[in-house]
């Protein structure tokens, strides 16, 4: 379905990531592959570095860090927003919801529209299509999207097909009224049966934890993980992205009567470099307008990877000037989203480190 | 299709495949080699195919076969 805003804007963005950075090739022991072919994929798919909270921190952790630096530092007021959105897979607890887990924990007001949204790879695009659609409320003058995972928590140490990838972060977007009347479009798609291909099975109230669901068992490749750990069907979900987005962002184009030449940056979900680069060249989008350097320098976080792709790669440019980006998200559900937005000059655009 | 089996080769990282090569039976068959090949027939014949069908395949000339029959579908 198609989705359309005008005088809608991100004014800022701050990532936050985990100081505590590993390395694939120190953590290549725990894999049961042969040390070649662990190269081999750290080579193709572009793994190096990826931060991982050290300990049993969690999504709020990560998310108050962030919201007390820009209170701080003055970027954000701590009773000038209306609403807080959180968008996660790994809350604090199933009730209640990590919104209000923030909201207590800093101390905000009540006169607060708190939600969370469980979505993961789309995530940082549905929190923003969300947070659009608030602001035609009068009583909400900016919106709060915080994009918080600590899903190293839940993956396998012995799962080579998941393990080097993820990364833990979390981002904080300041959404508002503009005075730009350009349309922004937004596409998206969902597809829940095929949900399995990415999943964490036990845990929760259709398969509750036990003794059973945390023991290790082997995928049929060497992968070793449990139930009660995230697991992806990574050929599945290669095959999801290659067949769904390219379609998608051509249709988002065709809604906009853009071309690919138009678009400053495409900013995507980074996976790893391999599917983006896969991507890039079926779009037939040069390399440098679509960053893919995430998953190399923090790892894979979920909703997190597009405000990770803009300030890593973007800082300095989008405080002074303005861009026309493309956003895609893809994964859990199955669901995949893009959008076509101006992007800056942001009011702060930056990153932060969790010690 | 000519330079399929040097494409193949190419991609997996081996010397040469021959049409009676079963894929599966390089030791430098895994899941990220299968990942590259479906990603270079994407890329170089406009087919999609999943892990499963090279698994079906089996052969390097079946699984030639079987873009070839994918590409004349899509025309």
């Amino acid at each position: 379905m198609n989705f359309q805003f005008t005088h809608r804007k991100i004014s800022g963005l701050l990532g936050i990531v985990p100081a505590n950075a590993r390395s694939f090739v120190d953590e290549m022991a725990n894999f049961q592959f042969p040390l070649q072919r662990s190269l081999k994929l750290k080579e193709v798919m572009g793994y190096d570095q990826h931060r991982i909270v050290d300990g049993p921190i969690c999504a709020s952790d990560l998310a108050c860090f962030g919201m007390e630096h820009l209170f701080r530092n003055g970027l954000l007021g701590r009773d000038n927003f209306d609403a807080l959105l959180v968008v996660t897979q790994s809350p604090d607890y199933f009730m209640p919801p990590t919104s209000s887990v923030i909201q207590g924990r800093l101390a905000l007001k009540h006169d607060m529209f708190c939600m969370d949204i469980n979505q993961g790879c789309a995530g940082f695009v549905i929190g923003l299509i969300e947070a659009f659609m608030l602001l035609e409320q009068p009583s909400i003058r900016k919106v709060v999207l915080i994009n918080v995972d600590v899903l190293s928590r839940k993956v396998s140490p012995k799962d080579r097909n998941s393990y080097p990838l993820i990364g833990d972060a979390a981002a904080i977007a300041v959404v508002e009224r503009s005075a730009d009347a350009t349309p922004i479009h937004a596409n998206l798609k969902m597809d829940g049966a095929r949900r399995e291909a990415l999943m964490i099975p036990a845990g929760g109230f259709r398969e509750p934890s036990s003794p059973e669901t945390a023991a290790l068992e082997d995928d049929g490749e060497n992968n070793l993980r449990a139930r009660d750990n995230l697991r992806m069907d990574g050929s599945a979900v290669f095959n999801f992205v290659q067949v769904e987005v390219p379609p998608m962002i051509e249709a988002l184009l065709e809604t906009a009567q853009w071309r690919v030449e138009d678009v400053d940056y495409f900013l995507f979900h980074q996976p790893n470099r391999f599917m983006l680069q896969k991507l890039a060249d079926r779009m037939k989008v040069p390399y440098e307008k679509m960053p893919s350097n995430v998953v190399e320098h923090y790892g894979n976080s979920s909703g997190v990877t597009i405000p990770m792709v803009i300030v890593h790669n973007l800082r300095e440019q989008l405080s002074r000037t303005a861009v026309r980006a493309c956003l895609a998200g893809f994964g859990v559900g199955l669901t995949w989203t893009s959008m076509l937005l101006p992007l800056g000059p942001l009011d702060f655009c930056d990153l932060v480190e969790f010690p | 299709m000519e330079r399929f089996y040097e494409k193949l080769a190419e991609v997996m990282d081996v010397d040469a495949v021959k049409e009676s090569d079963v894929l599966a039976e390089f030791p430098e068959w895994d899941s990220l080699t299968a990942l590259s090949v479906i990603a270079m027939i994407g890329a170089e014949y406009g087919v999609d195919l999943v892990a499963a069908d090279l698994k079906n395949a089996g052969t390097a000339r079946a699984l030639c076969d079987l873009v070839n029959s994918k590409r004349q579908a899509v025309k």
